[in-house]
């Protein structure tokens, strides 16, 4: 004999009384009670230490805190889980801590960056350039406008020269599709491994040791577009591979050389990614340093001629202020911290949501 | 990973428009830029690296002097090779434990929304400029971490690695490694979380109707599915903390004898900061051909870990699909 | 009806050539091992099954069918409290095993789990471990102490019947077994921690004719000692396998509920509604 259920009345009439539940996401009340001990007392402990002022914090913090609240969340679970619960505890407590160390790591970099580089800005901070400011010179003279030009000069370049082969190289894997693919790819990726310095050197070597360019924004900008290079064509890789193959066989259909199909389908399609392929490329290299000190040397002066003299960027110009023993040389670097950090940001900022909104898409 | 689509010969043999013979070629030519580069820098750094080995022999690689007044001058650059991988070594232990806890913190404990605003915080942190880094590093972090240093000295000094005797302990590898693992955190961190997030559901399904706990599920089955990844991971880590120039540079004193493993003595060496800090004061161009060696051998080692990393992902990748 | 009797009796048939011993004279009334009782549960705010109540004797088999989308993996997976992993899920009412809510407060999920064992319906075997490791994986998973190993490895591998195919290369990987040996591997592997329950979500939908008879004949095997309850959508397997059915069913953007459920026999041979009818004999869904 079978047993015909009846239809639930929610189908039919009005809904029976049923609330979701979510009986798991409720915890005893003992499971609070012996989380809050394991939290307050290692701290209360602590604090009582520190209040007596015995142990420097360094060490209370390594030798005390930490193992008292790896035993007191062990303990805990131990209380409301059993033994299987205490691994589980100390991982939660070493991830919330990684997690901890690296939020105040983060938050202590941009903290500063913000808090010593507002102190040098203003007006005349941002426009003027450095000619006849000494390290000693006070904040109210000078400035980074000559920095933030060469920064701009020399990035700009470098797009100029790395989009198109970084675009060339992504339209190849994704586009011409030929017999090498996986050699460009290899070498892409192992592009991306130069170190910065290591490019500084050759664009030394091959451009300067040889007398073709002196230190200049152009010098600069080669090395920064071999570090560009990879992002970019990664990057656009990643989105033309994106492009529905029907616009490409749509095009081709209706007769299209593969050239127009590319140049006028292809990429137009993947405008927001290969805007983000160039932003990213962009971020990758506004801050190097190293490779400036090799191939553009600095200048207190503006300067707008990519290849006829020496020229300071944000990065270089941090770089020589850092470790001045003058209080407000070391705030011009803060300063200039500042403005790379606010670049820095904008491109982080412009290419997560163009990124986002490729996604949604 | 090879392309998702089928390899098609879109070059059209001999038939195909002459604007796409032009254009395939442009691009063909184009897409070999990369290689251009890296043979180029093999070979203008290699040719700059010969006269030096032939006047110094491989001493070069193989002494600590460095007396650029000599009659003859002599260079040798062992001890900033040896350097370079003690500072990595440093920084991978700090970073690597830190980073797999925050990863695991960020994909298998916090709640969704917090753990994307973690992931852009870490894609944040990896965006900071080395040069801002150092900076910070410079004025922030070693005052009290020089702090730290005479206490780990002062109560761990009877181990050797953390032996300290000259009471100096500004510019040490130790400080120097710790600046590395703090720009090594979010690149490890952003790749071992994007592998533990790729652990398929019916695996992790499998191990809770088992009656995992976490550490079980991390244990016997999230790492080992994700290990050539994390590996891989750490070792790109690796490569950054081999090529990284500036942020050293605020807080390595360089010197030239090898620290074998007083990480806490103040002094140790680096291939690419010393390219930078004897750059200013060259004198000559043999001086020059010098750093352009010493940067020869940093490409070359960079280059070897960073294949090493590219290979194991790929496999792992392989053996995945 | 005539024509249900004969299909019915045809695969009774088919299953005697299986020579699967099957008691069909069971007490439908035995101790009952799990209960569900008005379970009703939700994704969110999407309420996805409405009102459950059934009843699993013990060492019974009993067959969840009905049309995909219709709750019965969303329903076993209430069961063992796997649902309550997917972010969002809720439920109401009650799942009692041995007499006692599952849900209740003080109850140790992994403690039920470790009960209440599950075969997923795509083989996972975990690829980092080999044939031994596998089985055994439920004992590190859960940190559950056994000295007697090897007793374990070959008993369990023996009444998932994959014992002999195996047992020379226990020190292979499990990726090198074909999908059905995967299967019945991922059936060991759920042994070995000892449950009075196997939940089976479509265990031989990913796997061809001749695994699946395997899988049939072992889940027969293992109903002498262990509860099962196994969602399928070959209505043939139900009648082979299972001694009652459950039959569920979801309208369009409604919640899916129990249609009608009973012995297996009487749900195929003689079904009271009649989309029971139309459905087991393969009229729609």
């Amino acid at each position: 004999m079978t047993t015909v259920m009846e239809r639930p009345d929610s189908l039919n009439g009005p809904a029976i009384e049923q609330m979701p539940r979510r009986p798991w996401s409720k915890r005893p009340a003992k499971f609070w009670l012996a989380t809050a001990i394991a939290v307050v007392v290692p701290i209360a402990v602590v604090g009582l230490i520190y209040s007596a002022d015995v142990i420097p914090p360094a060490i209370l913090l390594t030798v005390i805190y930490f193992p008292l609240q790896l035993v007191a969340a062990g303990l805990a679970a131990l209380a409301t889980k059993g033994k299987h619960g205490i691994l589980d505890s100390c991982i939660i407590v070493l991830a919330i801590g990684a997690t901890a160390l690296s939020a105040i790591v983060l938050g202590s970099m941009l903290f500063t960056i913000i808090a010593r580089g507002i102190e040098a800005f203003r007006p005349s901070f941002i426009f003027q350039n450095s000619v006849y400011i000494s390290p000693s010179t006070p904040l109210d003279y000078g400035g980074i406008g000559h920095a933030i030009i060469g920064t701009f000069l020399i990035v700009g370049i470098a797009v100029i020269i790395s989009v198109p082969l970084g675009i060339a190289t992504a339209v190849y894997v994704t586009e011409v599709r030929g017999k090498a693919v996986p050699y460009v790819r290899f070498f892409v990726q192992a592009m991306s491994g130069v170190p910065s310095v290591v490019a500084g050197l050759f664009v030394l070597t091959v451009f300067i040791l040889t007398g073709v360019l002196r230190q200049s924004a152009l010098a600069g900008a080669i090395a920064y577009a071999i570090l560009m290079l990879p992002t970019v064509a990664r990057t656009a890789e990643e989105v033309l591979r994106l492009v529905p193959e029907e616009l490409r066989t749509g095009a081709l259909a209706l007769g299209s050389t593969r050239a127009r199909v590319v140049s006028k389908v292809v990429i137009p399609a993947a405008k927001t990614g290969i805007i983000t392929a160039i932003l990213l490329g962009v971020a990758r290299v506004v801050g190097e340093t190293a490779p400036l000190l090799l191939t553009a040397l600095k200048n207190d002066q503006t300067v707008v001629n990519p290849i006829s003299d020496p020229i300071s960027a944000l990065p270089t110009y941090i770089f020589d202020n850092v470790a001045q023993p003058y209080p407000d040389a070391v705030t011009r670097a803060w300063g200039a911290a500042l403005a790379l950090m606010i670049l820095v940001a904008i491109l982080f900022t412009v290419t997560r949501y163009l990124g986002g909104r490729k996604r949604s898409a | 990973m090879a392309t998702d689509t089928p390899l098609r010969d879109l070059s059209g043999g001999k038939r195909a428009h002459r604007g796409d013979r032009v254009f395939n070629r442009t691009i063909t030519g184009a897409a070999f830029t990369s290689l251009v580069v890296l043979a180029g820098i093999t070979i203008f750094l290699g040719a700059q690296t010969i006269p030096v080995l032939q006047d110094q022999g491989l001493s070069f690689l193989t002494t600590t002097v460095w007396d650029t007044t000599g009659v003859p001058p002599e260079y040798g650059i062992a001890g900033m090779l040896y350097g370079s991988l003690l500072l990595a070594v440093i920084a991978l232990v700090i970073a690597v434990p830190v980073s797999l806890f925050l990863a695991v913190f960020m994909v298998f404990l916090a709640p969704a929304k917090l753990s994307k605003i973690l992931t852009n915080l870490i894609d944040l942190m990896a965006a900071i400029p080395s040069v801002i880094i150092g900076l910070w590093a410079f004025y922030v972090l070693v005052p009290p971490a020089e702090e730290w240093q005479q206490l780990l000295n002062q109560y761990l000094g009877w181990i050797p690695l953390f032996a300290n005797d000259s009471g100096n302990f500004s510019g040490t590898p130790f400080m120097a490694g710790l600046v590395l693992a703090i720009m090594m955190i979010p690149i490890v961190t952003s790749i071992t979380a994007e592998v533990l997030k790729r652990t398929p559901p019916e695996l992790i399904n499998a191990a809770e109707s088992l009656g995992c706990s976490m550490w079980t599920m991390l244990r016997y089955v999230a790492l080992p599915f994700g290990r050539g990844g994390i590996v891989g991971g750490i070792m790109l880590g690796l490569g950054r903390a081999l090529g990284e120039t500036i942020a050293v540079f605020f807080v390595l004193k360089i010197v030239f004898d090898i620290n074998f493993f007083n990480i806490l003595e103040s002094g140790g060496g680096s291939v690419a900061t010393l390219i930078v800090s004897k750059f200013g004061e060259t004198n000559g161009e043999f001086e020059v051909q010098v750093l352009l060696a010493a940067g020869f051998f940093l490409f070359l080692g960079t280059l070897l870990v960073n294949a090493l990393a590219n290979l194991i992902v790929r496999r792992t990748e392989r053996l995945r699909s | 009806m005539d024509s249900v009797k004969t299909a019915t009796q045809e695969m009774m048939n088919n299953m005697s050539e299986l020579e699967v011993e099957v008691d069909k004279s069971k007490a439908p009334v035995g101790t009952t091992e799990m209960e569900a009782k008005n379970v009703s549960v939700w994704f969110g705010k999407r309420k996805v099954l409405e009102d459950v109540n059934m009843a699993f004797p013990k060492n019974s088999v009993t067959a969840l069918i009905g049309p995909s989308g219709c709750g019965k993996s969303t329903f076993i997976r209430t069961l063992n409290r796997l649902h309550e992993l997917i972010p969002g899920a809720a439920l109401a009412g009650e799942v009692l095993y041995e007499g006692s809510d599952i849900y209740a407060q003080n109850v140790d999920p992994v403690h039920i789990r470790l009960s209440i064992g599950m075969v997923f319906q795509k083989p996972n075997p975990f690829p980092s471990m080999t044939i031994r490791g596998n089985v055994l994986s439920g004992l590190k998973l859960s940190g559950m102490k056994r000295s007697d190993h090897d007793d374990i490895v070959e008993q369990t591998l023996t009444s998932a019947g994959l014992w002999k195919e195996v047992k020379d290369r226990l020190n292979a990987h499990a990726g090198d077994l074909s999908g059905g040996q995967q299967q019945r591997l991922v059936i060991a592997r759920a042994l070995a921690v000892n449950p009075h329950v196997l939940l089976m979500d479509e265990p031989c939908s990913a796997l061809d004719p001749a695994s699946t008879l395997k899988i049939e004949e072992t889940i027969r095997q293992l109903s002498k000692e262990i509860t099962i309850i196994i969602v399928t959508h070959n209505m043939q397997q139900a009648v082979r396998v299972s001694d009652y059915t459950a039959f569920f069913l979801a309208e369009e953007n409604k919640p899916g509920y129990v249609v009608e459920q009973g012995a297996t026999t009487e749900i195929f041979g003689n079904p009271q509604d009649q989309r029971t009818l139309d459905y087991v004999n393969g009229r729609f869904g």
